[in-house]
């Protein structure tokens, strides 16, 4: 489309003034009205969601005993996997102190093995591989450590500085307070102590822990145990998808409401101005260009009502308190408005299209 | 009449068209229109003037027979493509200017152009010098709604002259106007004609007749 039909279309809308507002209104009150019901819902339903997932709907952690025989080349076999997005192995923790503080607060420490150590905030390269420990803001506070500088000293007579903050993830939250050393060129015979696997959707959650407990192959089976979160996966699923009816149905029935209200508009329109599209035919406007026109005439407006609507609908909801539905509900619904709109017009642009000139433009 | 052996611009041969099954309008009717020339279509109401003018003007069918363009059959052509000749090759006015009241003077003279994809600019400089010729003495902002009929037609005519066309096709341009524009706007077709389009007026006014070159009488 070009610009010079952009700017024909906008002269178009802005010629008849109440029409394109009585159009914007229309979309307008259907962005307030979904996102003021549905948008309200998705966006308390996304905030109950969070709440499940931060407990961990997608985790599964196996515990090992050290005799169990479970050793890091498991990372290995687990890699092979479908549908794992984070897989990491720890070590048994040991207690630590500040170096410099021999009777300070002691934190456990443990031996980190993965190669995704984004999540955590560490950085993927090290000058002193395996050398250096990283550590939560709660576990710095422990040791005594408030500029994220030091040393510590382990019970088991090592030493190690700390350089950087950890970000703990709500699925490790039980590390807390979490001293971690990343061990990037484990040789794959460390003992593991607790492996925590995170699957891509909590609909994984129970493949993913068969296939995990399948390659574990530890010495002694008794000494493992597995938990997953495949309770809370379901409960979550549930919950999405009674939301999710509920939200789609409403989408649906507003969306074709003011499909509907846009099209008897438009089409009261075109039988106002048949004349104009006679007009416009006779001196070579084409039928296309004729559908065109009132295409982009209809999606100037809509996009103004979409732009209006969900800005006005996201104010009412932060004054409200309420939460917001998110960018990807708020532009799906800017797309499906847009659409349904055009849609909408479609027949009436086509009706408008096909005017006959000679009887828009004799005078009898 | 028809002369078949000049060089036309635009021509009629044997031309059948009715809007009701078995009462045509024209039956069989044939005329050439030569270019450089001025001819005036008359005769009583209800003869079939406007409506030849329509087929002479690719905006309808005839049910038989062929309407030529500069030799060329127009039939087979697509509705797209007559619409594009009605755009580059044609030159409109009709009975009552039929301006779009809710734009500008300047858009409704400069209209043709978006059809045709003409640069604005350029389209608008045009539209203001054919105004200024035409003694339209109104801001080209204001709405149609806002002049004269007598300078509602000229603002008419200004759009069909805009991209100078080798055909203007003009039914009863002169019907509601008083003496002294009617011989602005006659005066304006001929000089049309002159410059080398084929014109073809659509008239009860037999001044009007009289100013063309020819009439043929339907």
């Amino acid at each position: 489309m070009n610009a010079g039909i952009i700017r024909e279309a906008a002269a178009s809308a802005r010629s008849q003034p109440v029409a394109s507002v009585v159009t914007v209104l229309m979309i307008v009150g259907m962005i307030l009205a979904v996102m003021l019901t549905t948008g309200r819902t998705v966006g308390a339903e996304q905030q109950v969601l969070g709440s499940i997932d931060s407990v961990g709907t997608r985790s599964i952690t196996v515990r090992a005993d050290s005799t169990a025989g479970i050793t890091t080349d498991v990372l290995d076999r687990i890699a092979h996997i479908e549908g794992i997005e984070w897989a990491a192995a720890f070590s048994a923790a040991v207690d630590a102190t500040n170096a410099a503080l021999s009777d300070g607060t002691r934190v456990p420490v443990r031996y980190l093995y993965t190669t995704q150590l984004d999540p955590l905030g560490i950085s993927g390269t090290s000058a002193l591989p395996g050398e250096l420990a990283w550590a939560s803001p709660m576990a710095q506070d422990r040791l005594g450590l408030p500029e994220t500088a030091g040393g510590i000293a382990l019970t088991n007579g090592a030493s190690y500085a700390v350089t950087g903050s950890l970000d703990v993830p709500d699925f490790l939250a039980r590390f807390e307070p979490a001293v971690f050393i990343p061990q990037p060129d484990a040789a794959g015979t460390e003992p593991v102590n607790i492996l925590v696997v995170i699957a891509e959707t909590p609909e994984l959650v129970a493949p993913v822990s068969e296939a995990v407990s399948s390659v574990l192959a530890p010495e002694d089976s008794s000494k493992v145990t597995i938990d997953t979160s495949e309770t809370l996966a379901q409960l979550r699923g549930l919950i999405q998808d009674q939301l999710g009816s509920f939200s789609r149905g409403l989408v649906l029935a507003l969306l074709g409401l003011t499909g509907g209200l846009v099209a008897i508009l438009l089409y009261g329109l075109v039988m106002m101005r048949r004349k104009d599209f006679g007009r416009r035919r006779a001196l070579g406007a084409t039928r296309s260009l004729i559908v065109t026109l009132l295409l982009a005439q209809t999606a100037i407006l809509a996009v103004i009502g979409i732009t209006i609507g969900t800005a006005a609908s996201t104010i009412i909801l932060r004054i409200s308190g309420d939460p917001l539905p998110g960018l990807a509900f708020m532009g799906a619904l800017g797309i499906l408005t847009l659409a349904t709109a055009m849609i909408a017009a479609a027949i009436p642009a086509i009706i408008a299209s096909r005017r006959e000139p000679i009887r828009e433009l004799r005078v009898p | 009449m028809t002369g078949m052996d000049e060089s036309y611009a635009l021509e009629a041969r044997d031309v059948t068209f009715g809007y009701v099954p078995g009462s045509p309008v024209l039956d069989r009717w044939s005329a050439g229109f030569p270019t450089g020339s001025m001819t005036a279509l008359t005769g009583p109401s209800g003869r079939g003037k406007s409506t030849l003018l329509y087929l002479l003007g690719l905006m309808l069918h005839p049910g038989d027979g062929e309407v030529l363009l500069d030799g060329r059959p127009t039939r087979p052509l697509s509705d797209a493509k007559r619409a594009h000749l009605r755009a580059e090759r044609f030159g409109f006015v009709f009975q009552d200017a039929a301006l779009d009241a809710t734009r500008t003077v300047l858009d409704n003279v400069i209209e043709t152009s978006f059809y045709r994809a003409d640069r604005r600019k350029e389209a608008i400089n045009r539209a203001l010098e054919l105004l200024d010729l035409f003694g339209v003495d109104v801001p080209p902002r204001r709405k149609p709604g806002q002049v004269s009929g007598g300078q509602a037609q000229r603002i008419a005519l200004c759009r069909a002259l805009l991209n100078e066309p080798g055909v203007l096709l003009a039914d009863e341009p002169t019907g509601n106007l008083d003496p002294v524009t009617t011989d602005l706007v006659v005066s304006a077709l001929r000089d049309h004609a002159r410059s080398g389009a084929a014109v073809i007026v659509v008239t009860h006014t037999p001044h009007v007749a009289e100013a063309c070159d020819r009439e043929i009488r339907l």
